[in-house]
């Protein structure tokens, strides 16, 4: 019970810190949630201006997606870039793990673009002609080990298992 | 495993794997005790012995399961069944393993002799 009474009395300091953060805990907990679905296409500039605000994006960089029945209501079309991988490692992010600042717009495909996915490559340290000798290369030494060694088998000094069947004798080695 | 390095240097002398004798058995013996098999096919028919393992020492397997099949769930007293059976399997793995020593001397005493003419 004392242990239930410490973590409420935290919760009310944090919560006394940072109101919002309850809000934001109980709004997480949810699998899904109203908040995080944009708004519907707008029309009027009065309405591009209020959704370019609502996004921190200058009215001239808002630009929505075609609102051809798959597009993403207001949502803001911005590009994945090179990718999260060629972000600079050692810029003073907000979010330095997702090298995110606040409130930066992030793109519709994020989780495409995200460390552990697609990037758009730097030029590769070698030639592409280098590449295909490497795999070539090994390759090529696998199947020639494979097909050299096709006929030279390990296998252990015996002889083939004697079955009795009729008509052939098998001897054992007494007298 | 020389055998392998052998068959591959000395590919004329020395067996390939699971190799059948293709000497004479009788070459070089005065008299040779030949093996017997003491189960019989109806036996090992009832008993559903798989074709592996219908060989010289299926008596022993069938006395080593009918003494599980007697004794279950006591198995541990058909130890010294299973001792036997194994023991015999072993036997016969080495008489194998003579039978390619056998082979390969015989083959290099046929390549002394070809020379010789």
């Amino acid at each position: 019970m004392s242990a239930l009474m410490k973590s409420l009395s935290l919760v009310k300091k944090l919560s006394a810190v940072n109101p919002a953060l309850q809000a934001h805990i109980v709004r997480n907990l949810a699998g899904w949630n109203k908040d995080y679905k944009p708004g519907p296409y707008p029309k009027t500039e009065k309405e591009r201006e209020a959704a370019a605000k609502k996004y921190y994006l200058l009215p001239e960089e808002y630009k929505p997606y075609a609102d051809d029945g798959l597009g993403y209501g207001d949502y803001p079309k911005v590009g994945g870039g090179l990718g999260v991988e060629h972000k600079d490692n050692y810029y003073p992010y907000d979010y330095p793990e997702i090298k995110r600042n606040f409130n930066e717009p992030i793109s519709v495909d994020h989780d495409l673009y995200s460390e552990d996915r697609y990037s758009q490559p730097d030029y590769p340290r070698y030639s592409k002609s280098y590449y295909m000798l490497c795999f070539a290369g090994v390759m090529g030494g696998c199947l020639a080990l494979y097909y050299w060694l096709e006929d030279k088998k390990m296998y252990r000094p015996v002889a083939a298992k004697q079955y009795p069947a009729d008509g052939v004798k098998h001897y054992t080695f007494e007298r | 495993m020389g055998n392998a390095l052998n068959h591959y240097l000395k590919p004329d002398v020395t067996p390939g794997p699971d190799v059948v004798p293709s000497f004479d058995p009788m070459l070089g013996f005065a008299s040779r005790k030949e093996r017997v098999m003491i189960a019989t096919e109806e036996e090992m028919v009832s008993a559903k012995l798989t074709p592996k393992e219908r060989d010289y020492c299926a008596h022993k397997l069938l006395a080593y399961r009918g003494c599980r099949a007697e004794k279950f769930p006591f198995v541990y007293q058909c130890a010294h069944e299973k001792h036997d059976y194994l023991t015999c399997e072993y036997e016969d793995y080495v008489l194998r393993m003579k039978e390619f020593e056998r082979e390969r001397r015989l083959l290099e005493r046929q390549k002394r002799l070809d020379k010789q003419g």
